[in-house]
């Protein structure tokens, strides 16, 4: 009998040391799942930023100092009495400052009217029927598999015979009017308003474009502002139609300004990194501070 | 609701013009200038099919032709793992995850001429970081060019437009994860299955209709490589990292061939949209919709 009991105890101790065991063994397996995880994380993240990194760090070096080998991380050019030599000279004597002007006018206008176009367009998608929308819609999808190389050609003689070449409208009127994707964004937006708030709206008079303006767009302003800040990153970041119709130096945005500076300068890399952290920074910035918007834009494109 | 009849057509009227004037209308009219002969200083010549012949018969289209699959051969999967990996990776619920997500899409945003020239630095032969790194730390005699070189610059040019995309694809696969159902994972789990089958028999298979939508996307991106050529190796050396899209770009707006051009335009869109086809063809193979 009291053997039996100690068995039964044996057992259970078993069991339980067992179990805590396997507690164990799993708390160290996800510690090790962890490990990798970060470990993985900051690897990639390295590869990620480290060019970043190096375009800041040389932008503030002496222009003589990036030929010396082995190369440092040694920003040399803080040491001296003009630490931002190389930025000066990239905004004042190579004009970026007025790039970065131009850039920001074609980048806030084409965005700002992407909005108009395609908050119009994704109401009507939305919210009411007429002939042909579904065809329409889908050739409006179906333009965005288009490569731009099919269409680049026809609209460059079109521009060349409107007489808009070296002038800001190329760069934007396209842009402005063909929003695929924007048109996309904000149609699955509106679908998602009930229908109850245009109705209401309707029975106490208030015209289409009422509605349109005053419920559906103040809804829309999250769906607005990620739109927003993708056209104007696009936009900014634009380097084919710059090149094609822009060759006043007036006129330069800033990738196509850096472009021309690497066919002047070509090993000045003091003054090409500057230039390429002007171009970069203010993107930078608009990124942090709409990061949420930005993400959940791009994120939306992917789901149906 | 009911609205007056004209109503949504006024609406629909700016983009309606726009998809008109600067995409359709374009793309139909590039299809007939493909048959004529065009410099645009003098008026247009009809040759028939004469430019589609002389480009199957040029060497220098077969060779643009084969960089171009190459590259996507290179580009797509690469760009494809990494996105996956990286997806994986921010979607584990760990401190920071969000912050590391921020991270990895970042070089998307910024101007790719601008971190061209970033790589074009890092990777210059002699003074560039890379090949200074691996001489000093891996011991390697002569590094190569990797942008002059025509063995490397097709791959470091792809490696680049990867590197710089990859965070687009990490945001869409993540969108993806984030639709599965964590309880199917768990009954599964319950069940004894291990995490590389839970990954394998029900991650991936829920994932696939995005893995589908990911892959279009980058195979469409892959044939449409015009901004990082030009910013890294302007298609050089000789034609060796030169794809369809630069080709065309430079025997459009350089040469002025207007004609020549659009042979080349509409072949790419055929090979764009003949791929696309096909893989809507295979999908029924691999992608499960649930």
């Amino acid at each position: 009998m009291a053997d039996v009991r100690r068995d039964a105890r044996l057992v259970q101790l078993e069991i339980v040391s067992a179990a805590m065991g396997a507690r164990r063994r799993k708390r160290l397996r996800s510690l090790v799942t962890n490990v990798a995880v970060y470990g993985s994380l900051l690897v990639f993240a390295f590869i990620t930023l480290f060019p970043f990194f190096w375009m800041l760090i040389t932008s503030f070096k002496l222009p003589g100092d990036v030929f010396r080998l082995p190369p440092n991380l040694r920003p040399s050019l803080l040491w001296t009495e003009t630490p931002f030599a190389n930025y000066t000279q990239v905004l004042f004597q190579f004009d970026f400052l007025r790039y970065a002007g131009n850039s920001l006018f074609v980048a806030t206008t084409a965005a700002t009217g992407q909005l108009v176009t395609c908050s119009l367009a994704g109401f009507a998608f939305a919210r009411m029927r007429f002939p042909l929308k579904n065809v329409l819609f889908g050739l409006l999808i179906f333009t965005l598999l288009v490569p731009i190389e099919v269409t680049i050609i026809p609209e460059f003689l079109l521009m060349v015979r409107l007489g808009w070449l070296d002038t800001y409208l190329p760069l934007i009127v396209p842009s402005l009017m063909v929003g695929a994707f924007g048109t996309f964004l904000l149609t699955e937006y509106f679908k998602t308003v009930p229908a109850s708030l245009e109705e209401a709206a309707t029975i106490d008079g208030a015209s289409p474009f009422a509605i349109y303006r005053h419920i559906f767009l103040p809804l829309a302003t999250p769906a607005l502002a990620s739109l927003f800040v993708i056209a104007f990153i696009t936009n900014w970041n634009e380097l084919l139609r710059p090149v094609l119709y822009i060759s006043d130096r007036n006129l330069r945005t800033l990738p196509l300004g850096l472009t021309t500076l690497q066919g002047q300068y070509e090993s000045s890399w003091t003054l090409l990194m500057a230039g390429s952290v002007i171009s970069i920074l203010p993107m930078i910035l608009v990124y942090l501070a709409a990061q949420k918007y930005i993400i959940r834009g791009f994120m939306s494109s992917g789901i149906k | 609701m009911r609205y007056a009849k004209f109503t949504p057509f006024l609406f629909i009227l700016p983009m309606l013009v726009g998809l008109l004037v600067f995409r359709l209308i374009p793309i139909g009219f590039s299809f007939g200038i493909s048959f004529t002969s065009w410099n645009i200083f003098s008026p247009p010549r009809w040759i028939g099919f004469d430019n589609y012949r002389t480009l199957l018969q040029s060497p220098a289209f077969w060779e643009v032709a084969r960089n171009t699959v190459v590259f996507a051969l290179v580009f797509v999967p690469v760009v494809m793992g990494l996105g996956l990996s990286l997806a994986l990776l921010v979607n584990q619920k760990l401190r920071g995850s969000t912050f590391f997500r921020g991270v990895f899409f970042m070089p998307y945003i910024t101007s790719i001429v601008a971190v061209a020239l970033a790589w074009k630095w890092i990777l210059a032969t002699r003074f560039g970081l890379l090949n200074n790194a691996l001489m000093d730390w891996f011991g390697v005699q002569h590094p190569p060019s990797w942008l002059g070189d025509p063995r490397y610059a097709l791959f470091a040019v792809a490696f680049v437009l990867a590197w710089q995309s990859a965070g687009f694809q990490m945001l869409l696969f993540l969108a993806g994860l984030q639709n599965i159902d964590e309880s199917l994972k768990e009954a599964a789990m319950i069940d004894g299955a291990s995490r590389g089958q839970v990954f394998r028999f029900i991650t991936l298979p829920l994932l696939s209709p995005i893995t589908f939508f990911v892959l279009i996307i980058s195979l469409i991106a892959s044939s449409q490589t015009f901004e990082v050529t030009y910013a890294l190796t302007g298609g050089g050396p000789q034609r060796a990292s030169t794809t369809l899209a630069f080709y065309i770009y430079q025997n459009a707006f350089v040469h002025f061939q207007m004609g020549f051009a659009s042979s080349l335009a509409y072949t790419l869109l055929l090979f764009v949209g003949g791929l696309t086809l096909v893989n809507f063809v295979l999908r029924r193979r691999w992608v499960h919709y649930g």
